[in-house]
């Protein structure tokens, strides 16, 4: 007789979802480093390190966007600052008329939604360069305006806003306790990533998919590649505009140099640094690029040298970033733990 | 009758004559630009900073006291071997990769940033100016006109001429067109098409180095002056079709008319937004551009 | 992940030993934070800004101190935006414990950096930025400002342009952003109460390439004066193009303080010579104080000093006269000693007003010639200052 085990067709592995869960154990290390990170700043009672990790982890939430784009479609936004912008001067806003965190969260995430379809229904229908140059227009377009608007604060941005108390219903923090708030934007955070990691395990992630490897053979499995690629950049939207939801609870005002070409070119090094497509690449690089920043900025006025040499580096040696050196070695890990 | 005539003599006919002084400018920074689009397939994001090289070269060799019409051809010189090393050294090495514009975009993004904080370190970050090499002007209909600009209009006429007949007409250009058309093809006749396109991103590198030169005396030098035309030059390259000369002479042309008559007529804030605008516009109607590619026609 | 854990527990341990602080002694250095560009468009006014803050460290430090205490300066680098200014400003608020932080320049920086302040419960003071919302409607307990602000120097051109040609025909050429719009807005309303009158406005985006396409209105309207706001690379351009296109003849070229500057004014060589300004310094001043002050500046930095250099020298005399009248470096005590306060700096004997914490000081004309700025009118603090408008303390 022979061993039914033998006869049991083992599910094939696949490498997507392979990919997915290396991704996840990457996302729990980095959750677990964070909260150990938190423990010791409460510990020796660290306010200037844990807020300046809350807002290496908001600049990550940006990359996160930047990285749903040119990871799963391949479209490189060099305007996705725009977003991030638009949900930190939506917050600023609600926040200044009611304190209120889910207020200012739930507007943010209108906002995004229906600025991103509107700014959709342009951007759907280029690729390539020309993508990049479209969000980078509309990205200076919306920050001049910013800069012009009175009502918004002009050049000086809106000061003032309030800390607000963010009520998680078994109890309240404020945005301006250093530990608190690093918690919270470390849950939005990873609550953007799994709900983004969710939907590109759904159908629509898999079209996204095909849609890179060939486009033309897309629409023949029943599926429009402008739907697909417009949802991709909502979801994009929604997700920078909920990170920048966040910088005026911690630092309490709003400039339009957020929405400056900078702050997106900042993230676009963030996500080629920790690795594109990988969607944990983004929090690892936000955190390395602070890092990095912050240590060579203490030595040199032109840390920026520097910073665009390692990135040269990263574009040429290391085309899935710092993820594509370590993710591999954790799929065979897992592939051994599965079998 | 007499305070229109006085607008179309010094307003409207001022402003398009500077429009195309300005029109000029920017086809000579878009020419090179789209010449390496055209034939290497690259987005080349620091081609301003190259630009910005040219400027600063003709500033440290103008104080040195070289000759401003030796400038012209010396400069270009320069940065030829820079542009080939480039070449060489960084776009050769992601050539292949599966995504190459986006991956010779963010190496060039990261290039020019360097370039940029580099010119910084080396130059200051004060704005400079070089001497205007040609002083004086001429007056047309009671309207003063600066001798360079002129000047300016007439050489950058016969730039492009000249960057059109070598590739148009030459047995170089025939070989960087067939190169453009199909690389296999090309190699397979003989061609050596690494080293034809390491020396038309040099060529096209020598062309913004140029426009620096040129430029220079009227837009003053500073650091991150590379930035200042990039934009509209990729918008240029986009309308006129990527990779068309022809394409990138009448989009600039036209698009810096529609921003200097947007700016008397509407408002100077408005030119800005309008030629986004217009690039949206050709890109949902015709996503090639006005032009076909280079070897394509 | 463990090995992982450790090095960066080791890491923070690490961190955490090097910046615990013990009770400042009589002994220790006062720490003053400077959060200023030192890299980006404004690197320039941050180099100012540093070299005078250096040299009147330097000089109180070599006469004994502040209360027998060194004045120790820790400079962090804000890349002109006002995001990186406010986690810098925190990272010597917390980190570096600073007694007094200085050196913004854009008046974004400023009010966020201000407000961080407050949040922190410490004093700032800025001696670039000069938007009058600064101490007028975003005006802050904590935060001083010891230079002249947009509304002073607007006040001391327009008496002078007032002067030269009554009742004059004035253009308006501003850059399109809102403090370009104010410090237009702030001049034209002066000169008009002088009797000018204003034949025309043009506001060009932030950065224009070719002013040559705004000559057209210019022609038209055929001014007597033209003001102006443009800044930095911008005035070289405007400036030069004028004189290209033969424009500046037969026309008064008068601007904001920021407008032609020790940073440009090679750069526009000639096309320069005329341009007045209202500004709170020049280093014409003929005082011994400024003489002192221009040779040993120059001496340090092989540069001229100009206004930001010098209110930014003017800044530390300041924070020492305050120290010693408080007899303390605690922040409520050192903002009652700052009120009211006056000090001598190279520009002269200048006042903090206590209601809005402006700094009250005699106020110049300045006119270039051959790359210098020669004084060619003075207005007295008290005409010049204006109102006090903050209504918040």
């Amino acid at each position: 007789m022979r061993d039914p085990s033998t006869v049991l067709v083992r599910p094939v592995q696949d490498r997507l979802t392979l990919a997915m869960r290396a991704s996840h154990v990457l996302v729990a290390i980095f959750v677990a480093l964070a909260l150990a990170f938190a423990a010791i700043g409460v510990a020796i009672d660290d306010t200037f390190y844990l807020r300046l990790a809350t807002e290496a982890l908001i600049f990550s939430g940006l990359a996160l966007s930047v990285d749903i784009l040119l990871g799963y479609t391949g479209l490189l936004s060099l305007g996705q600052a725009l977003y991030f912008g638009l949900g930190a001067y939506v917050s600023a806003l609600v926040l200044q008329r009611v304190p209120s965190f889910w207020a200012a969260m739930a507007a943010a995430l209108v906002a995004c939604v229906i600025v991103g379809a509107l700014a959709g229904l342009i951007v759907y229908r280029v690729r390539g360069v020309y993508f990049a140059l479209v969000t980078f227009g509309l990205a200076q377009v919306a920050a001049k305006a910013v800069y012009n608007t009175r009502e918004l604060g002009a050049s000086d941005g809106l000061i003032g806003i309030p800390v607000v108390p963010v009520d998680l219903g078994f109890g309240t923090v404020q945005s301006n306790a250093p530990a608190g708030f690093f918690l919270i934007t470390l849950g939005v955070i990873v609550v953007l990533y799994l709900a983004v990691a969710y939907l590109f395990e759904t159908p629509f992630g898999r079209v996204l998919i095909a849609l890179r490897a060939n486009e033309r053979r897309v629409p023949f499995l029943g599926y429009s590649p402008r739907a697909a690629r417009l949802a991709a950049y909502v979801l994009a939207a929604v997700v920078a505009g909920l990170s920048g939801a966040l910088y005026p609870m911690l630092r309490g005002f709003v400039s339009p140099e957020l929405l400056f070409f900078s702050t997106s070119g900042n993230a676009i090094i963030t996500v080629v640094t920790g690795g594109v497509g990988t969607l944990a690449g983004a929090l690892y690089g936000g955190v390395i690029l602070t890092v990095l920043k912050s240590v060579i900025g203490s030595w040199t006025p032109h840390h920026l040298v520097v910073i665009g040499l390692l990135f040269m580096a990263a574009v040429i040696f290391l085309p899935k970033g710092l993820m594509g050196l370590v993710r591999p070695w954790i799929e065979r890990l897992l592939r051994r733990t599965a079998r | 009758m007499a305070p229109f005539l006085d607008y179309i003599q010094f307003v409207l006919a001022p402003q398009m004559i500077t429009g195309l002084s300005l029109g000029v400018a920017v086809v000579l920074v878009a020419l090179g630009l789209t010449i390496i689009f055209g034939l290497l397939d690259v987005i080349n994001m620091a081609h301003g900073e190259f630009y910005a090289m040219g400027a600063y070269l003709a500033l440290a060799l103008g104080a040195a006291g070289v000759n401003f019409w030796l400038l012209l051809v010396l400069v270009p010189l320069i940065m030829v071997p820079i542009g080939y090393v480039v070449e060489r050294g960084l776009i050769q090495r992601v050539f292949n990769s599966p995504d190459r514009h986006v991956t010779t975009l963010l190496l060039t993004f990261g290039l020019g940033l360097v370039v940029e904080e580099g010119l910084k370190i080396v130059f200051g970050p004060n704005t400079q100016r070089p001497p205007t090499p040609i002083s004086g002007a001429v007056e047309v209909l009671g309207v003063l006109l600066p001798n360079y600009r002129l000047f300016l209009i007439v050489v950058g006429v016969a730039i492009v001429a000249a960057v059109a007949l070598v590739v148009n007409k030459t047995r170089y250009g025939a070989i960087v067109r067939a190169a453009a058309y199909d690389r296999n093809m090309a190699a397979s006749l003989g061609v050596p098409v690494s080293r034809v396109f390491a020396l038309t991103f040099a060529f096209g590198v020598a062309l913004a180095a140029l426009a620096g030169v040129l430029l220079a005396p009227i837009y003053s030098v500073f650091p991150t002056m590379g930035r200042d035309f990039i934009f509209l030059a990729f918008t240029v390259v986009i309308v006129g079709g990527m990779g068309s000369i022809m394409g990138a002479v009448i989009a600039g042309l036209v698009i810096t008319q529609i921003q200097a008559l947007a700016s008397l007529i509407v408002s100077p804030v408005w030119g800005d937004p309008i030629v986004f605008s217009v690039m949206v516009l050709v890109l949902v109607m015709r996503p090639q551009g006005l032009f076909g590619r280079l070897g394509h026609a | 992940m463990t090995k992982t854990a450790s090095v960066l527990t080791g890491l923070l341990a690490g961190t955490a030993l090097a910046v615990s602080v013990h009770a400042a002694s009589a002994a220790d250095p006062i720490k003053i934070g400077v959060v200023t560009p030192l890299s980006g468009t404004y690197t320039p006014i941050g180099q100012q800004v540093r070299w005078g803050l250096e040299l009147a460290t330097k000089e109180v430090n070599a006469a004994g101190g502040v209360m027998g205490r060194q004045i120790e300066l820790i400079f962090e680098d804000e890349e002109a935006n006002p995001s990186v200014a406010v986690q810098k400003a925190e990272k010597l608020f917390e980190v570096q414990k600073v007694d007094f932080l200085t050196g913004t320049v854009n008046s974004g920086s400023t009010l966020a950096v201000g407000q961080t302040a407050e949040r922190a419960k410490k004093l700032i003071a800025t001696t670039v930025s000069f938007a009058d919302s600064i101490t007028t409607d975003k005006c802050s307990p904590n935060v001083f400002r010891v230079n002249a602000r947009a509304g002073q120097q607007s006040t001391a051109l327009a008496a002078w342009v007032a002067k030269q040609k009554p009742k004059a025909k004035v253009f308006f050429l501003g850059p399109d952003y809102e403090m370009g719009r104010s410090t237009v807005a702030t001049f034209k309303k002066t000169i008009e109460g002088l009797g000018a009158t204003s034949v025309g406005e043009v506001f060009a985006p932030l950065d224009s390439k070719d002013y040559t396409q705004y000559f057209g209105q210019l022609r038209q309207a055929r001014p007597e004066v033209l003001y102006t706001s443009v800044a930095g690379n911008d005035t070289v351009r405007l400036l030069t193009q004028m004189q290209d296109f033969g424009l500046a003849k037969n026309l008064i070229v008068v601007g904001a303080s920021g407008t032609v500057t020790s940073q440009n004014i090679s750069a526009i060589g000639s096309a320069a010579n005329g341009f007045a300004t209202g500004s709170g310094y020049s280093t014409q001043i003929d005082t011994p104080e400024n003489k002192k002050f221009v040779e040993a500046f120059k001496a340090a930095n092989k540069a001229d000093p100009d206004l930001y250099g010098a209110d930014s020298y003017g800044l530390i005399y300041f924070f020492k006269a305050a120290v010693e009248k408080a007899q303390s470096t605690d922040t409520d005590k050192l903002r009652k000693a700052m009120e009211g306060l006056e000090w001598m700096t190279p520009q002269g004997k200048k006042t903090m007003r206590g209601g809005d914490h402006q700094a009250v000081q005699p106020m110049y004309v300045v006119q270039v010639n051959d790359g210098k700025f020669n004084i060619v009118g003075q207005v007295g603090g008290d005409e010049a200052i204006g109102p006090d408008e903050c209504t918040r303390f």
